[in-house]
């Protein structure tokens, strides 16, 4: 599903325009980002969290040559799925 | 990553941000949660622009065992939600992730600074110093026989120093004790700057020299009384059984000559017909370039029938290699012609012929 539509849904539920929806979509998105990078985790009521987690650096072996490389570490945005919404959606 | 934004947080923030109240806000995101999950049951993937992509992913049901029981059992095949952050958004993660190791890193650094482990290390080595002047004065009072030994209680506080008058002191000593004594200094140093178990090792390093010291002392006193023992009874000897002496050590040396000879009677044996091997070669079979994955033991093999021959192969084209194990690909090997006696390997001369290039062949 696409931006649109899923904007559209939205404003179905909500009684939104579906401009102010796509207004309010584009503003919570924004929000989010800045607090991710101030890191903060995001707490989703319903779905569940956004955080950004640390990748440790590892040895790697590359599997044609067998050389040992050191990957290094990286920070990874992941998301959390409450246990409510994984439930609901494990038979969908 | 301890912080929380909490949705009472993101709605208030949304409410302001976006100009609206924070009822339509509330509103807002509480259709975003229903309908996200709506959506991703409906398509099982939903796209947010500004974010990334929520997926629902299929595990496919698996064999299991009941750990307790041994029991096959199934476990059922359930849908997983994903996230996969946009690419933007990736990036950004990531490089705020290289700012937030680099405070790590100060933040480590920081924490190592309170400790000042100069401090504390001066501290030590004051105690250790203090302890090993007590040390040093016991046994200074209990034996006090030698010098050496007060040597050995100034020896823990300066360690470096006195050592080095040692050596002087027993110059009749050789080696073996200057040695032992050599290795036992840089220990002390090394223990300084662990300052473990330096106590301990302090202790250790002390009688480990005690013993050295003594078992030295005695040694020498021993062999210096017997080798002037044997200077005092040579010396007169010397004059008198002269003619003795002399005939005896001709001999010895006819021994050693006729020894001598009669291992280079052995030898040039061997040698001439190694030497013999070595350059006289009947002839060639072939030059062979040498391919990939070939040996010169293969090609002995091949050639001569048994990989045993090799070092005739190494032998023959001495010139052009280095390492018999590193040879490089299109080199041309000459393979010799070998004789009859060359191949008998029950000849005690050809084994040890081939046993001698071989030598010559690894040392390289």
């Amino acid at each position: 599903m696409l931006t649109k539509e899923f904007i559209g849904l939205i404003a179905d539920a909500s009684s939104l325009s579906k401009k102010d929806a796509e207004h309010l979509l584009a503003t919570s998105n924004a929000i989010i980002r800045e607090n991710l990078m101030a890191g903060k985790a995001i707490q989703l009521q319903g779905m569940g969290v956004l955080e950004i987690k640390e990748r440790k650096e590892r040895v790697i072996v590359h599997p044609k040559t067998g050389e040992r490389m050191v990957s290094p570490g990286k920070k990874q945005l992941v998301f959390r799925p409450m246990a409510n919404m994984k439930e609901v959606l494990k038979k969908a | 990553m301890a912080q929380k934004l909490s949705w009472t947080e993101l709605r208030r923030a949304l409410a302001v941000r976006a100009g609206v109240s924070e009822k339509t806000a509330n509103a807002f995101l509480t259709a975003l949660s229903s309908q996200l999950t709506e959506a991703l049951k409906r398509d099982k993937q939903v796209k947010i622009n500004g974010l990334g992509i929520f997926k629902l992913q299929a595990v496919a049901p698996r064999k299991s065992v009941n750990v307790t029981t041994g029991e096959q059992i199934i476990i059922e095949g359930y849908n997983k939600v994903t996230f996969s952050p946009e690419a933007g958004v990736k990036e950004m993660v990531e490089s705020k992730g290289e700012r937030t190791t680099a405070k790590g890193e100060k933040g480590k650094e920081k924490r190592e600074e309170p400790v000042d482990p100069l401090q504390k290390l001066g501290a030590q080595a004051e105690e250790i110093v203090d302890i090993l002047e007590d040390l040093g004065q016991s046994p200074k009072k209990r034996p006090a026989k030698s010098k050496k030994k007060e040597k050995l209680a100034e020896q823990p506080k300066e360690p470096e120093i006195p050592e080095v008058p040692e050596v002087p002191e027993k110059p009749a000593e050789p080696e073996k004790p200057a040695e032992p004594v050599k290795p036992a200094e840089p220990e002390k140093p090394k223990k300084k700057k662990k300052e473990h178990h330096f106590l301990r090792d302090v202790l250790i390093c002390v009688t480990l020299l005690l013993i050295l010291l003594f078992g030295g002392y005695f040694f020498f006193r021993s062999q210096l009384g017997n080798w002037i023992e044997h200077l005092l009874q040579a010396q007169p000897p010397i004059e008198t059984v002269d003619p003795a002496v002399v005939p005896d050590t001709p001999a010895v040396i006819e021994e050693t000559e006729t020894e001598v000879k009669e291992t280079e009677a052995a030898e040039p044996e061997e040698t001439p017909t190694a030497e013999m091997a070595e350059p006289v070669y009947e002839g060639w079979i072939t030059t062979e370039p040498m391919h990939k994955a070939s040996r010169l033991a293969w090609m002995s093999k091949r050639y001569y029938g048994s990989k045993v021959y090799w070092p005739y192969l190494y032998d023959a084209n001495k010139d052009r290699l280095a390492n018999p194990n590193m040879i490089e690909v299109g080199t041309p090997i000459r393979v010799p012609k070998l004789s009859a006696v060359q191949l008998d390997t029950t000849n005690a001369q050809t084994r040890s012929t081939l046993e001698r290039l071989k030598k010559q062949a690894l040392e390289r």
